[in-house]
């Protein structure tokens, strides 16, 4: 640090974090958009045939992507039933 | 049969061209032949940055459209004997190159050469499309600034779609080449840093280029700058071309003391 910081205070040094913080969500939204249109359809769809069968509490629904893949993860706990 | 590697980017201005360049005569030096094609129709440059732009008769269309030969249309380079060159045409129309002959010419062209250099233009329209259509491997440049960064991603979001190796299974290796980082700037936290670049667009590294101020006299003279012993650019240039050989280099620490790379390349 330079005497000149010293006194009067780094003031910039950090827009490097903001350019990261602003193009990672700027990308997530863009990514999400184009890579699989059909995404929400098939959610809906898919929750539409599982909630016939459990209550849809036990449903988690997640999706994920980069460069590479697209998931759709979903979770479904099959409670035993009590008889 | 050769490779073929199409350099690319998205956004214009990142060193595209430059780094399409040095690639091909550094793969020259290397022994092999090279064919570079400037895919840019209309807005011409890798004549110039080649220094081969006094020399050019025909062009890529000329070829296409069987307006003469290929053989009439290569020009050879003047210091790198196993460097041809195949210059865009200046015509207006953009959209001129045909799907089937771009890849009638580049089928051709694989089986005469070690490597095929293209060019891409910058954009996501049908130039760039033409250019990706065919690539065994894709290098994306891009610089450490938002802009450059997002329409890399948008271009390696869509070379798999456009891409006829991927459309049959197969993999286009993509890779980034981050130009013009300047270490002082990173240092500080003003600039992004080459593992920031690297985790957004999630793809393996090929080549970081420092910036030089040496690149811009080289292009001025129109004599690469892979040839200049005492750039540091020109030292990146020369690894990236290794690691497309194939072998294992190590990336330039562009954190070392100013002293040293004074003493190597000042």
């Amino acid at each position: 640090m330079t005497l000149f910081e010293r006194i009067f205070g780094k003031k910039d040094g950090n827009s490097a974090s903001t350019a990261r913080n602003r193009l990672t969500l700027m990308l997530a939204t863009e990514r999400a958009a184009c890579s699989t249109p059909y995404m929400d359809e098939m959610k809906t769809e898919i929750l539409d045939v599982v909630k016939r069968y459990v209550d849809d509490g036990n449903v988690r629904i997640k999706t994920e992507q980069n460069q590479n893949i697209d998931i759709l993860e979903l979770e479904i706990d099959l409670k035993k039933r009590d008889d | 049969m050769g490779d073929i590697i199409t350099v690319t980017s998205g956004k214009g201005g990142v060193g595209k061209s430059t780094l399409a360049a040095n690639l091909a005569v550094g793969l020259s030096e290397a022994k092999n032949k090279v064919v570079v094609i400037d895919f840019d129709i209309g807005l011409r440059n890798l004549d110039m940055i080649l220094g081969l732009e006094n020399r050019i008769v025909y062009d890529v269309v000329d070829v296409m459209e069987g307006r003469c030969n290929l053989s009439q249309a290569l020009i050879n380079d003047k210091r790198s004997r196993s460097l041809y060159f195949l210059p865009a045409s200046q015509t207006s129309d953009k959209n001129i190159l045909d799907k089937d002959k771009v890849k009638k010419l580049l089928v051709s062209l694989k089986k005469d050469f070690d490597f095929v250099i293209l060019d891409s233009p910058a954009g996501i329209e049908s130039g760039f499309e033409h250019s990706i259509f065919l690539a065994d491997r894709a290098i994306i440049v891009t610089t450490p600034d938002v802009s450059a960064v997002r329409d890399a991603d948008r271009v390696i979001g869509i070379i798999d779609a456009k891409s006829e190796k991927a459309r049959n299974g197969e993999e286009v290796l993509k890779h980034i080449v981050i130009n013009r980082i300047k270490p002082e700037l990173v240092l500080k936290g003003n600039m992004l840093s080459q593992d920031d670049v690297l985790s957004i667009l999630a793809l393996p590294l090929i080549g970081v280029i420092p910036d030089d101020e040496q690149i811009v006299t080289s292009t001025n003279s129109g004599e690469p700058i892979f040839y200049n012993k005492k750039s540091v650019a020109a030292e990146a240039y020369r690894r990236i071309t290794k690691r497309v050989l194939g072998d294992e280099v190590s990336f330039i620490d562009l954190f070392a003391k100013r002293g040293f790379l004074h003493r190597i390349f000042g």
